[in-house]
């Protein structure tokens, strides 16, 4: 029989050296006593792959209605298709003469004026889905009208790191992992409550735990698959439990930062991660129907939350290293819907949002009287440039080889 | 000892083989096997008599399962939180009040004449619906999970869960635990039929209705939610229609609506006039779609397929799935006979088959109780929560396209809540445990506030009211029509006071009987006939061998027989580590 000397967690030294080696700045300690802050700003450029350089993707999954996200007020033909659920230009923030900003998006309102939000218009891609599953699967893979085994930040962590090596490169807050992470070497580390990301044994139970996932010949695919999460999950709960119970931003109590708090968390203890995916949840972006209420409500909860992961970002010291980009499957058609909502149309607004964003409005806005497919939006920006853009110009890696082909970028990272 | 038949799973050659496997390729293991997969699994004695029954006679037992009687089915006993003033019920706080506002009453609740807040009943009483569907539904689905585990027929309850994630609807949207019930039940009673005649039913169920906003879809205003969901979703799939299809599709549906629990056709507001849908024209209604719909190849080999991948196994080849479409369209979309066709086959049998499904959380739970021959889910750990915890909401589906299921079912996190769950069940928390459908949330803090006595401004402040000065408390108290944190707390507070308490009690069953029945004398044997009850699928020589020193340390010996008097925990926490392998998640 094995016997290996445990620390009181149940993980062995073997396996707390081997997350040290893989980038990981502090033991698993998990429950007794602090943890300490290892990894220096020198060592953590030593161990990242290229730099520290991380990104974020929050997807609102639901289909945003961007004519009333960044609202074209200058455009009268927006009050036309509009009748009842355009927004009033008294209500909205103001851009520009054309342009305002949802009144309940104060928080990013901010950020854009501080130079800091790249809003691109018209993205989308051409022969669109209506389907939001179909729609989503296409951006996830960034596949259109086709598809892809691995999602698109998955193949973006085989850029980074070809080998495979670099533990930890893909975090995923959802309850189940979302295709865009999926990928060929990387075991993206994916949860939703640190608090429940921890195994509940009794202390003589611990040895056994050791070899729940010992070799063995898979019967198949399937178990194949459980043998190597059983593997992971030991290692990644313990580190996740440490960093969120050290992270400060829980003292706040005016912090709304809906999943993003994990992020945070994680990035404050200094994580390997590069590539962060959130997928939004209990989404009221579906709006069919009386959709003023909850796209308000939505709107504003998301703009706070990324006001406050921002101001979380500058309080850590970590705001000059981290972008976000916020997407949606689809945006909306153009007339409203005699339901007072919209159903489901083409092209969308983007944001790229940073200190590093050169902030401002980026592609072209898509006519509201030239429509196409039945009242929707023409698509002007292909969302694989918006990726292109993320790839190569912010994390360094080849977008081509990611995409499958050449995208011209879009340039909005300072030099 | 009885030697036991071990695992069994046929030639890799019966991949995606339908010919029935022969009388002598059927043993114990294969009846085992074949109720894990057609319902949720069984005891020893459950498998043995299916096994005594030869193949033909144990699929017939659990395909045509209508004269089998079911004793241990209950209705639903229901807290009676529903009344008529409830019928109509405002899609949001703002049209509850805003109806108050004009009539001077909303959902049977009368505006104040006089004095602050005067619109505080008229929100309390949306909030208390709120909190009591919700809570009514937490016991619809704990109540369900029960006839899973009590039923005669695990086929049907199998299909039935089958049927939910399927035509998902959730009652978070649906707001109404009694449209769930009225679905628990069509999902019952068509589990097994005909799916073109369950498919006309669910577009005819008031919870389906809603959930996909048929009362908007009306003539001249079409509401594609539901003509979209249902090809994509519930029929054919993706990529075998055109946009024109979905908009003629919504046109025929038109006019379709609810009264309260009942099914209703607007003359008036259906779209009478002429459409065009995949290749047919005429002038058709929902029903006429429908049949359209299930006339198209690509329908049967869908169906057939969604079948095959939530019984049998995740990955399935296209010639399998052509050939199961064909079963399904040869008997005009009745699922008997192609459940049939499937628990006879080669392929059903084969190597692929086995260990080829991850279980879904309200699966692992299920069938916990019948490995363990417990006679019900216990109450303590909460089945909702239990289930929750490993990412399955029941009634609750993520999404119209329901749960994802497969792999989808495994992350690092997931994993580790289904050996928990296991350890809850096993060795529960009866002390520690506290009723979280009597806990407000983060409400509870309000709660306590007001019980403290101090009014509603300062209860509901972000800060702590007793850090305050009583002047900056005293400010906190404005006028204002109603206050909607308040109304989420004594919601919830109405609807506890009528809601039936579910009972706390642990699961029933005793392992030391089990283990002494089975003839084992060691701790390995012990260990063994543990591992053969509850695994379909052989744990690691590493884990075995790990488990029997852990059951031999803590027993003090390793002797069954010398530790007879006390080794019921010992056993309970080797049954947790067993539940917490990879080979457990997956049958």
């Amino acid at each position: 029989m094995t016997t290996r000397a445990l620390n009181s967690s149940g993980v062995s030294r073997r396996d707390m050296m081997r997350i040290g080696a893989g980038g990981l700045g502090f033991g698993l300690f998990g429950g007794i006593g602090p943890v300490p802050r290892v990894l220096s700003q020198a060592s953590r450029a030593a161990t990242a792959t290229t730099s520290g350089r991380i990104l974020v993707v929050f997807e609102w999954f639901g289909g945003n209605d961007g004519l009333n996200t960044i609202v074209p007020y200058g455009d009268p033909a927006y009050y036309k298709h509009r009748p009842t659920i355009g927004l009033k230009e008294k209500d909205l923030l103001k851009i520009d003469a054309r342009l305002g900003w949802h009144k309940s998006m104060r928080g990013m309102q901010q950020l854009y004026d501080e130079g800091k939000v790249a809003i691109v218009q018209g993205v989308g891609y051409d022969q669109p889905s209506f389907s939001h599953f179909t729609s989503a699967s296409f951006w996830h893979t960034a596949a259109p009208n086709s598809g892809n085994e691995f999602g698109w930040i998955g193949r973006t962590a085989a850029a980074l790191d070809p080998a495979g090596a670099h533990e930890n490169l893909i975090v995923n807050i959802s309850d189940s992992q979302t295709l865009a992470v999926k990928a060929e070497k990387h075991v993206p580390l994916v949860f939703i409550d640190p608090m429940r990301f921890e195994r509940g044994v009794f202390a003589q139970e611990k040895s056994v735990l050791e070899v729940l996932a010992a070799q063995h010949t898979p019967a198949g695919d399937a178990h194949k698959y459980v043998l190597e999460v059983t593997r992971s999950a030991a290692q990644a709960s313990a580190v996740v439990r440490a960093a969120w119970s050290q992270y400060k931003g829980k003292e706040n109590p005016d912090l709304r930062l809906l999943d993003l708090d994990k992020v945070a968390a994680l990035i404050e203890a200094d994580f390997p991660t590069r590539l962060y995916y959130v997928p939004l949840r209990n989404s009221l972006f579906d709006t069919h129907v009386n959709q003023a209420a909850p796209h308000d409500r939505q709107l504003e909860y998301c703009s706070d939350a990324i006001a406050g992961f921002f101001q979380e970002m500058e309080r850590i010291g970590r705001a000059d290293d981290v972008v976000m980009y916020v997407y949606s499957e689809f945006g909306r058609r153009v007339p409203e819907n005699t339901s007072l909502g919209t159903d489901h149309g083409t092209a969308q607004v983007n944001f790229v949002i940073g200190n590093a964003v050169k902030g401002g409005l980026y592609g072209t806005p898509p006519s509201l009287t030239n429509l196409v497919l039945g009242d929707n939006l023409e698509t002007t920006v292909d969302f694989r440039r918006v990726y292109a853009t993320l790839i190569d110009g912010w994390l360094g890696a080849d977008a081509a080889k990611v995409l499958g082909q050449a995208f011209p970028t879009i340039g909005m990272f300072r030099a | 000892m009885a030697t036991r038949v071990g695992w069994s799973p046929g030639p890799a050659a019966w991949k995606d083989d339908l010919t029935p496997i022969g009388a002598a390729d059927w043993n114990y293991d294969r009846a085992a096997h074949l109720l894990c997969h057609a319902g949720f699994g069984g005891t020893p004695a459950e498998i043995e008599a299916l096994a005594g029954a030869g193949l033909e006679g144990a699929v017939r037992s659990l395909v045509h399962y209508e004269r089998i009687a079911n004793p241990r089915m209950q209705p639903f006993v229901e807290s009676g939180l529903w009344d008529a003033t409830l019928d109509k019920f405002p899609e949001s706080r703002p049209e509850a009040t805003d109806r108050a506002a004009k009539g001077g009453r909303s959902m049977g609740v009368d505006v104040k004449p006089g004095g602050n807040r005067p619109v505080q009943p008229v929100s309390d009483r949306f909030f208390y619906w709120l909190r009591a569907t919700m809570l009514e539904t937490r016991r619809l689905g704990y109540w369900w999970a029960n006839r899973m585990v009590q039923t005669a027929h695990p086929v049907e309850q199998k299909m039935a869960l089958l049927w939910h994630g399927h035509f998902a609807t959730h009652e978070n949207k649906v707001r109404d635990y009694r449209k769930m019930m009225q679905q628990i039940d069509l999902f019952e009673r068509g589990a097994t039929g005909n799916i073109r005649a369950l498919t006309i039913q669910v577009a005819q169920n008031p919870a389906m209705l809603y959930f996909l906003d048929a009362q908007y879809n009306v003539k001249g205003a079409p509401n594609e939610n539901f003509a979209r969901e249902v090809m994509e979703l519930f029929t054919m799939g993706v990529g075998n229609y055109s946009e024109k299809d979905v908009r003629e599709c919504a046109r025929a549906f038109t006019g379709w609506y609810f009264d309260d629990l009942s099914f209703k056709a607007d003359p008036d507001k259906h779209d009478g006039g002429e459409k065009t849908f995949l290749g047919r024209t005429g002038n058709f209604d929902g029903v006429d779609v429908l049949k359209i719909i299930f006339e198209q190849p690509v329908t049967a080999e869908y169906l057939a397929g969604k079948i095959y991948r939530f019984l049998v196994r995740d990955e399935l080849s296209p010639d399998l799935r052509r050939k199961l479409g064909a079963v399904l369209r040869d008997h005009d979309y009745e699922v008997r006979p192609l459940l049939t066709a499937i628990f006879s086959s080669r392929d059903f049998y084969s190597q692929a088959s086995y260990g080829g499904h991850i279980k879904s959380p309200v699966e692992h739970l299920v069938a916990m109780m019948k490995h363990l021959g417990a006679g019900a889910i216990p109450g303590v750990p909460d089945f909702n929560q239990a289930t929750i915890a490993m990412g399955q909401h029941l009634l609750n589906p993520p999404s119209v396209a329901g749960w994802a299921g497969g792999k989808a079912w495994i992350t690092p996190g997931l994993l580790i809540a289904r050996g928990n769950v296991a350890r809850e069940v096993l060795i529960p928390d009866m002390t520690g445990f506290r009723d979280w459908n009597f806990m407000a949330g983060s409400d509870d803090v309000l709660g306590r506030r007001l019980r403290e006595g101090y009014d509603i401004g300062a209860a509901t402040a972000v800060n702590d009211p007793s850090k305050m000065s009583t002047f900056d408390r005293v400010a906190l108290e404005r006028d204002e029509q109603f206050n909607t944190r308040i109304s989420g707390y004594i919601g919830w507070q109405q609807a506890a006071r009528k809601l039936i308490p579910t009972p706390r009690q642990a699961a029933s069953f005793e392992l030391t009987g089990m283990v002494l029945d089975s003839g084992a004398r060691t701790t390995a044997e012990a260990v063994d006939y543990l591992l053969w009850r509850l695994l379909r699928v052989p744990a690691a020589t590493a884990t075995r061998d790990a488990l029997v020193a852990f059951l031999t340390r803590e027993l003090g010996t390793d002797s069954v027989e010398r530790a007879r008097t006390y080794m019921e925990d010992g056993l309970r926490m080797t049954a947790h580590l067993i539940m917490s392998t990879p080979e457990y998640q997956i049958v």
